[in-house]
């Protein structure tokens, strides 16, 4: 028998409710373990107090017991000032998963950045999606315009296109209130000059309707949608 | 009979003074009308780093550079004249006819503006021709808004750029390194005559004629694209940067 096993028989042994053999086996090691011996003492000792005492126990001098009660609430609730501890060096915390996942994201965002940056220092601004094909797409780009980030070619050529009708119409409005004020020679020279480029923007159409992937004439329909504009502008001034 | 010979002689005279009355008549009647033309002349003196900025309206404009450190505008005004106020503002000369001939009706203003060799040169005009010649600069740059050729001949510049919409466009000049060239047309010929060890990055587009010679300055690294509607590359290497648009004309790069 071991401490354990004696120290939960001790309980039993006291109220005379084990069988011979493991009362036996108890006494026997309570015989040459002095720990056990103690426990068992102890054990008795408060027995004998709860059989001999009255039915309410009352401790030593209750008053003293109160107050020495009180003054360790009191210590518990307002602790007693002490002076600040150096910081100790700060432990981040940050568990192997953790950090990374924030590399992953910062390797992901300067990625993207860099991706962009590059993207418009290389190409110039007239080479921009409205002169592009889906064909010329990256993978990247084709990813960004299936869920909607970024403009497909034909959406941003649409949207420049429309947008130079909208300036086109004011200026065209403009020189209308103007041309009457012009002499033959500028009306004649505007009209002339405006008749080339409409020549040229019907024939971008017209390929472009037929192949809207030919990023060619939809850089050139853009560009003459601009010497569209910048004609009636400068003719309105006139 | 001498009678009749001294008729006879006062009748030839009489038509021969008529004749030359006539003739006197024609001419006073035409020089009146040279004399409704009339001439503006200015002198500026320049320093270094002078631009010209010029917004015609209608007429020719030639720029000639010089020697000089002085910039030297004439011009002739047809009827009726155009104001023309230059503003000399700290290294630019600004010469504006839209902005000093607001809501008035003028005739053609044909300038002819010297200035140093070393001049920035800006001009426009809404019709008519554009030349500059011997400018060793910065920039030049030639905007015709409609019609009119455009000829820029023995220039070094890093930066040029002409456009028009009707009309020829010649340049004959250096290509620097590290420069920009553009040229723009609707309609005419474009013609580019450029040092055959000039090196350049190219984007010419002819869509409409696919017209696009490239004379002495076909190499490997040339590519025809769009079914010749581009020529897109490198020649010597690929400095500068030359890029052609002319949308119902031709193209034409020629060696000098």
């Amino acid at each position: 028998m071991n401490c354990s096993d004696c120290k939960e028989l001790i309980g039993a042994l006291m109220d005379n409710e084990l069988e011979q053999t493991q009362a036996a086996a108890v006494r026997e090691h309570l015989a040459f373990c002095a720990e056990c011996a103690v426990v068992c003492e102890d054990l008795t000792s408060i027995l004998d107090a709860c059989k001999t005492g009255s039915d309410e126990i009352v401790p030593p001098n209750s008053k003293a017991l109160w107050l020495r009660i009180n003054n360790m609430i009191e210590s518990e609730v307002k602790p007693a000032p002490s002076l600040p501890e150096p910081p100790a060096p700060r432990s981040w915390g940050i568990s192997i998963l953790r950090f990374s996942a924030a590399v992953l994201v910062i390797a992901v965002i300067s990625s993207t950045v860099t991706y962009f940056a590059l993207r418009n220092y290389i190409q110039p601004p007239t080479d921009d999606f409205t002169s592009r094909s889906a064909a010329t797409q990256t993978t990247f780009e084709k990813v960004l315009s299936k869920i909607g980030l970024v403009e497909t070619p034909q959406q941003a050529r649409e949207r420049r296109l429309k947008e130079r009708e909208a300036a086109i119409e004011y200026w065209n409005a403009r020189v209308m209130t103007r041309r009457s004020q012009w002499d033959r020679v500028t009306r004649e020279a505007f009209d002339r000059n405006l008749q080339v480029i409409e020549e040229s923007v019907k024939d971008y159409t017209t390929i472009l309707n037929q192949d809207p992937e030919d990023e060619l004439s939809g850089e050139m329909l853009d560009a003459v949608m601009n010497d569209k504009m910048n004609l009636l502008r400068d003719f309105a001034d006139l | 009979m001498p009678l009749r010979r001294e008729y006879v002689f006062s009748r030839q005279t009489a038509v021969k003074t008529t004749m030359l009355l006539s003739v006197v008549f024609f001419f006073a009647l035409f020089s009146g009308e040279a004399s409704a033309q009339k001439r503006f002349s200015k002198n500026y003196p320049a320093g270094q780093n002078v631009r010209l900025r010029l917004m015609n309206r209608t007429g020719t404009v030639t720029v000639i550079g010089w020697n000089k450190a002085q910039i030297n505008i004439s011009a002739e005004l047809e009827a009726p004249a155009a104001n023309i106020v230059p503003q000399n503002l700290s290294g630019l000369i600004d010469i504006n006819l839209l902005r000093d001939n607001q809501d008035r009706e003028i005739g053609s203003v044909n300038f002819t503006i010297r200035v140093p060799y070393n001049a920035m040169v800006d001009i426009e005009t809404r019709i008519g021709n554009l030349s500059v010649t011997n400018i060793s600069s910065a920039l030049v740059r030639a905007h015709i808004s409609s019609e009119g050729a455009i000829t820029l001949t023995n220039i070094e510049a890093t930066n040029v750029a002409a456009e028009n919409t009707i009309g020829d466009i010649f340049f004959d000049g250096e290509i620097k390194e590290g420069g920009t060239y553009r040229f723009s047309s609707s309609k005419g010929s474009i013609n580019l005559r450029i040092p055959f060890n000039a090196s350049f990055r190219m984007m010419a587009t002819a869509p409409s004629t696919r017209n696009i010679s490239l004379g002495p300055f076909v190499n490997p690294d040339t590519n025809y694209l769009g079914d010749g509607r581009r020529v897109l590359g490198k020649v010597n290497g690929g400095s500068a940067t030359i890029t052609v648009t002319n949308q119902r004309g031709t193209i034409a790069f020629l060696g000098r």
